[in-house]
């Protein structure tokens, strides 16, 4: 068994890190290019049969190696955030998955700060319809926001729970357009090239726990079967320690598998582990530092939730947590971008932890309100954040369990986040008062891990070019969150997979040019 | 917790509508006690006394404290901390240290005085510490019951999701 990996870990024409929305759609494009193609992932396998329905017994879906968070908006990670396993995050995400749309794109041309991408939502529109049809994305006809739609949904929208039903109700009071959200999760069922059949949603709302049906689509049930069953190789429980860099070109990685110390080659390395793991990779390694821009220009989302006490029985647990979205506010005068609504369903510990650390509130206070936790419902919001000097990764002196320096991860907001979470702030409190809640309380909060590599054509100024190519290391590229050079004011899975795909193309373009010089 | 809790509690982790996987943890869970190994003999005394001030339990239900002790003896971390703390077991022993030294047998609402005086006084650590009791507390199979949280009898799906739509084993449980 361990000889046949050794065999399969030969010859590699790509050596993939990380198994997420950067890593997972290459993977299964150049293995279905025919390429010898394998993937090291830190994590295990999680089959979903084996979870159980469980915040506190799934906490090893995430990554939970300390990070310190600086700054004056300290971030959350273990729970809050990256994932470790096959599929990393997708393990655990809501599944929200709407398109940026074209402006997300080019922010400074619009707005004169924040900066453009290298690229237009263009180049993305063919990559978004294939994710979306491959993944069976559930969603509404007649989406109102955004360029028009070249093919309708795969799959119908999902049903909407008690939070969603009551934000449809308050923002439709208030004037705003809500819509079922698009979904990666199925409302019909769907046959899986190298799975099987995913059913429907059965509406069992763990979503952010692992999907214990196969009905979200996780890339371990969609992109990694289809790898798989189109002869990728994936290594779990192999966590990359430093890349190999040899005669000016970077040919591989040595990794940890348990207790034992290993590398694999391969002609061309892909760096996907994430806005945090890849820029502390190429740290260590001393790699791509030709422009100083690794670990620069860190980006979270603003996230502000609000939350409000009903009368109604909701059910937090129950549903689809991610429903109902309303893009009405995608801008706002006086900001700069601006952010999208969602209804949020709630598991009991996240909901409990998160008021503990938000409402400073203990003692009878604090397990009176939770009492009464089949009765909250949520909205969160998803804003841009510009990229800021003041915002950066970086290593330091503390070592981790497996004797690599911590990262440290320092984040403020700006002006215009501060600004723009009080502005939804005052807007989800408002609809909450609307609609009749008793008591309604505010976290202030950033999501997601964006920028700290950032592309660009200018080698100067970025990490990679608009493909994932490193400039200043050949044989590197990278493809994850961590490219990003604004943060586009959605869920990045969806875009994150779309750019997979197209990384993938220019990759596989690359090493056919190369075979073409040598005659191969 | 009283035998109807517990017999009711038994009764809902035994029934189809739970899958093995969260049997197996819930039923884990709900006699769980550790024994104390990280902290000294006053530090855990004081890590109860102050535990209970925070999220009111009874520790011989719910050994929330413990719970702190085992993961901190297993040196696990919930996978970040705020960069101006240190390490959570010298954080907490930090944090337990700057109560007055007679903490313990001070009256409640004294207690309740110099907690809030400590939350000021070392705001991450505290907040940390909160929401570490407040995840054992959430958790634990008793609170759920407490709380009518029938959220793990999942095995059948929710056919009905919106507001006061409940199905029968919802309404059933709990209090
Ligand atoms: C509760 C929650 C809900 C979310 N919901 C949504 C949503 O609805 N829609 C959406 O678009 N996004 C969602 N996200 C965000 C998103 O899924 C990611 O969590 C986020 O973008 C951060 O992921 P990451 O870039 O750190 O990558 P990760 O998910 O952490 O991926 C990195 C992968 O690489 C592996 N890896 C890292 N380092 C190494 C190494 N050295 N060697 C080998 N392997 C390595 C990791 O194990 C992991 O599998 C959600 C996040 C959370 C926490
Ligand atoms: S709500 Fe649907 S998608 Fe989410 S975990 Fe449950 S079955 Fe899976």
């Amino acid at each position: 068994m361990a000889n046949d990996l050794r065999a399969s870990l030969t010859d590699l024409d790509v050596l993939v890190i990380g198994t997420r929305a950067g890593g997972a759609p290459l993977l299964a494009r150049l293995a279905s290019a025919g390429l010898r193609v394998a993937a090291l992932e830190a994590g295990v396998r999680h089959k979903p049969a084996e979870m159980p329905t469980d915040e506190v017994a799934q906490a090893s879906l995430f990554w939970m190696d300390e990070r310190l968070s600086a700054g004056k908006d300290p971030l959350a990670f273990g729970r809050n955030n990256s994932g470790r396993g096959v599929g990393g995050s997708t393990l655990h995400y809501t599944a929200y998955t709407p398109r940026a749309q074209p402006d997300d794109f080019q922010l400074f041309q619009e707005f004169g700060e924040g900066v453009d991408w290298p690229l237009e939502y263009a180049d993305l529109a063919p990559y978004y319809d294939e994710v979306e049809a491959f993944l069976g994305v559930s969603g509404p006809a007649d989406y109102p926001w955004g360029p028009p739609r070249n093919q309708p949904y795969p799959h119908p929208a999902l049903p909407l729970n008690g939070a969603a039903l009551l934000m449809e109700r308050a923002c439709h009071e208030l004037g705003l357009r809500t819509f079922p959200a698009a979904n990666a999760a199925l409302s019909r069922p769907q046959q899986q090239e190298g799975y099987g059949l995913r059913p429907a949603c059965s509406n069992r709302g763990f979503c952010q726990a692992g999907c214990s049906t196969g009905a979200k689509a996780s890339l371990d049930v969609t992109y990694l079967a289809l790898a798989e069953a189109r002869g990728a190789v994936i290594v779990s429980g192999a966590q990359v320690t430093n890349l190999i860099r040899e005669g000016g070109r970077v040919v591989g990685a040595h990794y940890r598998q348990g207790d034992q110390m290993l590398s694999v080659r391969a002609e061309r390395v892909v760096l996907a582990a994430g806005a945090i793991e890849t820029p502390r990779l190429l740290l260590l390694g001393g790699l791509a530092s030709g422009s100083g821009q690794v670990g620069r220009n860190f980006m979270a989302h603003v996230g502000v939730q609000v939350w409000g006490l009903m009368d109604d029985d909701l059910r937090p647990y129950k549903g689809i947590p991610g429903g109902l979205i309303s893009e009405d506010t995608h801008r706002v005068p006086g900001l700069v971008g601006g952010y999208l609504l969602q209804s949020l369903g709630v598991m009991p510990v996240t909901y409990a932890t998160q008021y503990a650390r938000g409402g400073g509130a203990w003692g009878a206070a604090l397990t009176e309100h939770l009492s009464h936790y089949n009765h909250v419902a949520g909205i969160n919001v998803l804003g841009e954040c510009l990229p800021y000097e003041h915002n950066f990764l970086e290593l330091s002196n503390e070592l981790d369990g497996r004797g690599l320096p911590k990262p440290r991860i320092h984040f403020s907001f700006g002006d215009n986040e501060r600004r723009m979470s009080a502005h939804a702030e005052a807007l989800m409190r408002e609809l909450w008062a609307r609609i009749g809640a008793r008591e309604v309380w505010a976290l202030p909060r950033a999501a997601h891990t964006l920028g700290t590599a950032r592309m660009g054509h200018d080698p100067v100024s970025s990490v990679t070019d608009p493909f994932g190519r490193v400039h200043d290391e050949p044989g590197l590229w990278i493809c994850d969150n961590s490219t990003f050079p604004s943060s586009l004011s959605v869920n990045p899975s969806l875009t994150q997979m779309a750019l997979s795909l197209r990384t993938a193309d220019a990759l596989i373009g690359d090493l056919v040019t190369d075979w073409v010089r040598v005659g191969a | 917790m009283s035998a109807t809790e517990r017999d009711e509690i038994l009764a809902a982790l035994a029934s189809p509508a739970v899958t093995a996987p969260t049997r197996a943890a819930l039923l884990a869970r709900l006699d769980a006690r550790y024994e104390r190994q990280h902290f000294t003999e006053a530090e855990f005394d004081r890590l109860r006394a102050v535990a209970v001030r925070l999220v009111p339990h009874d520790p011989a239900e719910l050994d929330l404290s413990g719970l702190i002790d085992h993961r901190l003896q297993l040196r696990q971390t919930d996978g970040w901390r705020f960069a101006d703390t240190p390490p959570d077991g010298q954080a907490y022993r930090e944090l337990l240290a700057a109560l007055p030294t007679n903490f313990e047998i001070l009256a409640p609402e004294a207690q309740d005085a110099t907690l809030h005086d400590l939350q000021r006084r070392h705001p991450h650590t505290f907040e940390d510490l909160l929401a570490e009791l407040t995840e054992g507390f959430m958790a634990h199979p008793l609170t759920q019951y407490r709380f009518g949280y029938a959220g793990f009898m999942d095995a059948p799906g929710w056919p009905q999701v919106g507001p006061n739509e409940l199905e029968a084993r919802e309404i059933r449980y709990g209090k």
